[in-house]
């Protein structure tokens, strides 16, 4: 569903990406790890284009996102990627209601009542049904990244991506999002997300992938990953972790 | 000394005319053109600006160009220059003569939307990057982007700047004494005029007409900036990523 092909990307002289050959299959859910600055946050951001690369493709259902595309071809390839930030991204002057209604309202031309309703269904779903009319800055951390996830599946999209999602929360709100996350995947949602959550990697995810430097050096299942890491900085990478 | 009297006999004597001007038998002057002056000015300016701060911020140099140009020469060039220069410049170009008024009309246009233009640009440049590609992602086109996620959020914070231009305008009306607009400074000119010999306290009357408008407006203004201030900074601590959950919001 996600495949990175050859993908190089740099910022200046310094290489972000290095030859990352890597596949999201339909309904999986791959889990990214690896190093501060290892280049997890460019990676993902490439599958919608938030940042552009320099050779390679990167495949979403078969179609190369950054080819040649008309600026309407790619607003709609984006409408299918869900993303969420580690940083929330509401949109501060809207109540979380009309954070989850804007979109399917602007972009997809779905009548109000019927975005209100799928809206109330989903932040319903995230836990959030009594909050709806509370704007972003009344709300904790972990309600509104509830609230951002809500509004990224309000485009219905197929696959969703998660760049650190609670790295930014306090601890105890941690689990909420979590949860959220876990039942998305439960339900065979197609799922590439950036956390050190290694609980969650090991639950949930059917792939991990491990980047460092800008390369994406190992892919295995879980248990082969936490179990026995083949490539010396992912031993590291994880021997760090316990010890911490 | 007799100033403070006869200050107040040429207000009594004079008041229509500072108000309204030669208003209704001639032309509206006064206060009241000062201000629909600078409100016209104003009101036109701003959907301009915000047209010239998008091209600022456009992609395509063909469209930053021409606004970055015409923002340098109002940036660099005197108010009462480019008066003067519409002044002589626009009957050429149309063909025909253009009312004082008008001229003015249209220069303070121009200039204060060159000037606002910067204000909501650094407004919308201000937001953090996230708003702008939370929008993206979710689908929405770079103009739909600014229309429904940026533009909301930065006009607002630029309520007090836009208010304080407002107030910059006023006093740039009086510039329009040059090409014989009839607003409040040409009223005091044809008051002064007339009375030869009190040139102190004709323009001591209107520097306090100015300066209460003026200075009611600036209170009304950071009363206004107060507001914003506490909403942005109930919000910022809520939202804190250190804030305690809930307690703080009462939400
Ligand atoms: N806009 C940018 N301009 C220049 N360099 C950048 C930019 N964004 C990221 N980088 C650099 O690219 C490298 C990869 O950054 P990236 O944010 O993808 O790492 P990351 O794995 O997400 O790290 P973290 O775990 O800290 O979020 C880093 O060296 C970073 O400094
Ligand atoms: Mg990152």
């Amino acid at each position: 569903m996600i495949r990175f092909v050859a993908v190089h990307k740099f910022f200046g002289a310094l290489a972000a990406l290095t030859d990352v050959n890597a596949e999201v299959k339909k309904g999986e859910v791959v889990v990214v790890c690896g190093p501060s600055g290892s280049g997890k946050s460019t990676l993902i951001r490439t599958v919608n284009r938030l940042e552009e690369i320099q050779s390679g493709s990167v495949l979403f259902e078969g179609r190369d996102v950054h080819g040649k595309l008309g600026g309407a071809a790619l607003n709609h390839l984006r409408t299918r990627i869900g993303f969420v930030f580690q940083s929330f991204n509401l949109f501060p002057h809207l109540s979380a209601l009309d954070n989850v209604m804007l979109s399917p309202m602007k972009v997809n031309g779905v009548k109000r009542s019927e975005a209100r309703e799928a809206a109330l269904r989903l932040l319903d779903r995230v836990g959030l049904a009594a909050k709806a009319q509370n704007y972003p800055g009344q709300l904790s951390g972990g309600q509104q990244q509830r609230v951002a996830i809500a509004r990224a599946l309000a485009m219905e999209p197929p696959a969703m991506l998660f760049d650190e999602p609670t790295s930014a929360l306090d601890p105890e709100m941690v689990g909420e999002v979590l949860s959220v996350m876990r039942s998305l995947a439960r339900d065979g949602m197609t799922m590439m997300c950036v956390t050190h959550e290694m609980n969650f990697a090991r639950d949930v995810a059917d792939r991990v992938w491990f980047m460092d430097a800008g390369r994406v050096l190992e892919t295995g299942t879980p248990v082969d990953f936490f179990r026995s890491p083949q490539h010396p900085r992912a031993q590291r990478f994880l021997s760090d972790l316990h010890t911490r | 000394m007799s100033v403070l009297p006869s200050m107040i006999e040429i207000v009594r004597d004079n008041w229509l005319l500072l108000l309204v001007g030669q208003y209704p038998n001639g032309p509206l002057g006064g206060i009241a053109a000062t201000l629909i002056l600078s409100v016209l000015g104003i009101a036109l300016a701003f959907p301009l600006s915000v047209v010239m701060a998008l091209a600022s911020l456009s992609p395509w140099r063909a469209l930053r160009w021409p606004v970055m140009a015409m923002v340098y020469v109002t940036r660099g060039v005197p108010l009462l220059l480019i008066i003067l220069w519409v002044y002589f410049v626009l009957p050429l170009l149309i063909g025909r003569s253009v009312p004082a008024f008008a001229t003015m009309l249209v220069t303070l246009v121009g200039y204060e939307a060159a000037f606002l233009s910067e204000i909501v640009r650094a407004g919308i440049q201000a937001l953090p990057t996230g708003q702008m590609d939370a929008a993206r992602a979710l689908g929405h086109s770079r103009l739909g982007a600014m229309r429904y996620v940026i533009l909301p959020q930065a006009l607002f914070n630029m309520i007090p700047s836009i208010l304080s231009q407002f107030v910059s305008t006023i006093k740039e009306t009086t510039l329009g004494y040059i090409i014989n607009v009839p607003e409040l400074t040409f009223a005091a000119g044809q008051i002064n005029n007339r009375l030869l010999t009190k040139p102190f306290e004709v323009y001591f009357i209107l520097a306090i007409s100015y300066f209460v408008v003026c200075w009611t407006l600036t209170q009304a203004i950071n009363m206004v900036e107060r507001r914003i201030t506490m909403r942005r900074t109930r919000d910022l601590a809520v939202s804190a990523l250190t804030a305690i959950p809930a307690s703080a919001s009462g939400g």
